[in-house]
């Protein structure tokens, strides 16, 4: 446990080091990508409040790349012309979209970027939730499948192989935008920050000790359930705890698996840790949907992966897959 | 000052949402930036002075930094009111003297804290001083520039302590701000720097004397109301310079890391014309070196503005209002607002990790009121009171000595000069 200074132990403190750990924490913060994204420092490293504030510009930047409700985005520009053209795109476009096919590929098709037509059909883009008919379910899966989206790293380049498909990077944008910011703030000299988009993408630069504390808390569960102390690595959460219908009390979550066409059931959160944030966010969607089959068969495979799901059945029974280099995990019994 | 409604949410939520409408931000550790009176034990106190903000002081007491032993006022009533407060708090009772001689001579005291009328500081001040105890003076410094002089030469030939309360040094907001914002040069190149501290009311306090025979000549007031209001005498006050605008020009010559040298400002009592003497609005100019221009206005018939600190920079401005809240907004036209939190590490998480809530702001870190349960520290003042009782103890640093105080001081005088000769004054 990392060390705690209360009052009594402050008057007992040895305060000749004046480099001891600051008092308070410093979080510089904006909206981007419709939710608060964050830069954490200690207070002794408030000489790096600038940086922070270049690193949110960098979230702003990777916002208007990403974007599908911009049409001057790349991705929105890209969702147009795909279909009819093989489209150029920036280099960190093209990155992200590859790193999207691995996870795609290492997820069984679990992860999936092109996923857009289905939450459409299912209401969820408009946020009014509604059963689809099961033509309507059939017609939106055959504009789904990222084996049809064509990567040409020669030329860089993408294109569709079938019309109406869209790429989304909603599972994944949040947690790129936090290792794009720790990369130039660790280029900026920046050792200690806690990164942090909506409340679902952490990414750790540093840390003192066992690293931050990130306490684990899906919003579907009942409580804590688990502490979480990390250092240089990401965090996703996935759930559905936020965005939901329900109709004759079945509840219809917003995360569409996107091979049966239908709402991902049977995970209240799921929670990864890794190496970086672009990876953590997608595999704790491609958990929640695959479940704890999917988790375990791809923690095997994986080092320094660690996934914590919350099962949904009647205790809240909670699995841990894995173990992350970086992380302690402190599990609430 | 030009925000929108949306900036103002955001602004409000930003930078130090954590002590809105409480006294306090914590400070576990911003304590421990300092060295705590490990040895020794608590510092052996006494008040000078226990009206309205000498008890705000003594309110603020940590007993394990200070210990307060005797308490001199010449109004019984208000020693009555401060036995009150050490009761509630647990501390052990003080005994009482009229004239702080006596106490001085009759109570084995290691420090003073004073907060009298501002005419007597210089020589209360002096006096302690010179009987050996270290003290902390509530700001202003002194009434006239003989008397702060006198007390910064006095403190150095005594070789004590001399701290004047601003508690803007101590607040964990101003103290972020000046090392994230301020030092690191995120506003780029600051010309204008304008200070308001804008209320809707009456200055003058109502209240009977303590009792039918009390007789406040025998201190130097010709009538009570003279001793009770006495901040509207310019006898006994320097006026609204002093009280308020004195504690928005320190903060701003910290944040300079410099000093006013020139003052022009206008003044009038224009609303409240019931025999007072110091105005009820003022308006001070004062220039800094390289180019830096600093306004402050301090009205008392239109309480919209409020009161804030706004420092506007080349590449951005920030705002810090009411002591508790402050926003930082990104200059040009595609400026994105950015918030600054500054909240208690305490004990617990960093932060709370969970699906993404859409769309929301302040959705991503858990709400700053929640990470500060069981954490929230002291107030500024307790902050300025331990650190003034650390460095009696160990000697360490003071945030705002005596040379650092003339400076305020002196561009209050320099003020209300030039406010009442409708002149420029050079400072200094």
């Amino acid at each position: 446990m990392p060390d705690v200074l209360t009052r009594r132990n402050f008057l007992s403190f040895d305060f000749g080091d004046r480099r001891a750990p600051g008092d308070h924490w410093i979080r510089i913060h904006r909206i981007a990508m419709a939710c608060r994204f964050e830069v954490m420092l200690s207070s002794e490293d408030a000489g790096h409040v600038g940086a922070a504030r270049a690193a949110l510009d960098e979230a702003d930047a990777v916002e208007s790349l990403l974007t599908v409700f911009r049409e001057t985005s790349a991705v929105a520009d890209l969702n147009r012309r795909a279909a009819d053209d093989d489209v150029d795109v920036d280099a960190g476009l093209f990155t992200l979209l590859v790193r999207s096919h691995e996870l795609h590929e290492e997820t069984d098709g679990a992860f999936d970027v092109t996923s857009t037509p289905l939450s459409r059909c299912w209401g969820f883009l408009m946020r009014q939730g509604q059963l689809p008919a099961d033509d309507a379910v059939q017609q939106a899966r055959d504009r789904v499948g990222m084996p049809h989206v064509h990567l040409d790293p020669e030329h860089q380049t993408v294109r569709f192989a079938r019309r109406g498909m869209e790429i989304n990077f909603g599972a994944i944008g949040k947690g790129y935008a936090l290792d794009r910011m720790a990369s130039m703030l660790r280029a900026g000299g920046v050792r200690r920050a806690l990164l942090s988009a909506g409340r679902s993408s952490v990414v750790a630069l540093g840390g003192r000790g066992h690293g931050w504390q990130v306490d684990l808390r899906p919003r579907l569960a009942s409580r804590l359930v688990g502490r979480l102390w990390i250092r240089d690595g990401g965090v996703g959460t996935s759930g559905t705890g936020e965005q939901f219908f329900e109709i004759d009390g079945k509840r219809y979550g917003h995360v569409i698996d996107p091979r049966t066409g239908h709402p991902a059931a049977g995970v209240l959160g799921a929670t990864v840790v890794t190496s970086d944030g672009a990876s953590a966010d997608a595999l704790s969607t491609a958990f929640f949907i695959g479940g704890p089959s999917l988790a375990e068969r791809y923690c095997a495979g994986h080092a320094d992966t660690m996934a914590v799901l919350v099962l949904d059945d009647t205790t809240e029974r909670t699995q841990v897959f894995g173990s992350y280099h970086g992380a302690t995990l402190e599990m609430e019994s | 000052m030009n925000l929108t409604p949306e900036q103002m949410t955001l602004g409000r939520r930003n930078f130090l949402k954590t002590i809105a409408g409480v006294p306090a931000v914590a400070a576990v550790g911003a304590a421990a930036v300092m060295k705590g009176p490990v040895r020794g034990g608590p510092v052996r106190v006494g008040f000078v002075g226990v009206g309205g903000q000498g008890r705000a002081l003594l309110r603020n007491v940590d007993p394990n930094f200070a210990q307060v032993r005797a308490m001199a006022d010449i109004n019984p009533a208000s020693l009555a009111a401060a036995d009150e407060i050490l009761k509630k708090n647990s501390q052990p009772p003080a005994k009482h003297y009229v004239e702080f001689r006596d106490m001085l001579q009759h109570e084995d005291l290691e420090a003073i804290i004073t907060a009298v009328p501002l005419w007597m500081h210089a020589e209360v001040v002096t006096t302690c001083l010179d009987a050996g105890k270290h003290v902390l003076c509530e700001k202003m410094m002194a009434w006239d520039k003989a008397g702060y002089e006198r007390m910064m030469q006095t403190a150095a030939k005594a070789r004590r302590v001399l701290e004047i309360g601003y508690q803007r040094n101590y607040n964990p907001i101003y103290r972020s701000a000046h090392e994230g914002v301020m030092k690191t040069g995120v506003l780029g190149d600051v010309y204008h720097v304008r200070l308001a501290w804008h209320r809707n009311g009456n200055w003058r306090r109502k209240g009977d004397p303590p009792s039918k025979d009390f007789d406040a000549s025998k201190w130097g007031y010709p009538t009570w109301d003279h001793l009770w209001n006495w901040r509207l005498y310019w006898r006994y006050s320097q006026g609204l310079f002093a009280e308020l605008g004195s504690h928005q020009v320190n903060a701003t010559n910290w944040f300079l890391g410099t000093a006013p040298e020139r003052v022009q400002a206008c003044g009038g009592v224009y609303r409240f014309k019931d025999g007072r003497e110091v105005p009820d609005h003022v308006y001070a100019m004062f220039e800094y070196p390289g180019g830096v221009t600093g306004t402050f206005t301090s009205i008392e018939s239109n309480a919209f503005d409020e009161r804030y600190e706004a420092f506007f920079g080349t590449k951005g401005t920030l705002i810090i209002r009411n002591e508790n809240d402050a926003m930082l907004f990104d200059e040009g036209a595609g400026a994105r607002p950015t918030g600054v939190e500054v909240a208690p590490k305490g004990a617990g998480a960093a932060l709370e990790t969970s699906e993404t809530k859409p769309a929301q702001a302040g959705g991503a870190a858990r709400e700053v009121s929640a990470s500060t349960e069981g954490a929230r520290g002291p107030s500024p003042t307790m902050i300025e009171i331990q650190s003034f009782c650390s460095a009696v103890r160990t000697g360490s640093p003071l945030a705002c000595g005596p040379e650092k105080a003339s400076h305020s001081a002196a561009w209050t005088l320099a003020a209300n000069e030039a406010m009442k000769t409708s002149a420029p004054v050079k400072i200094g």
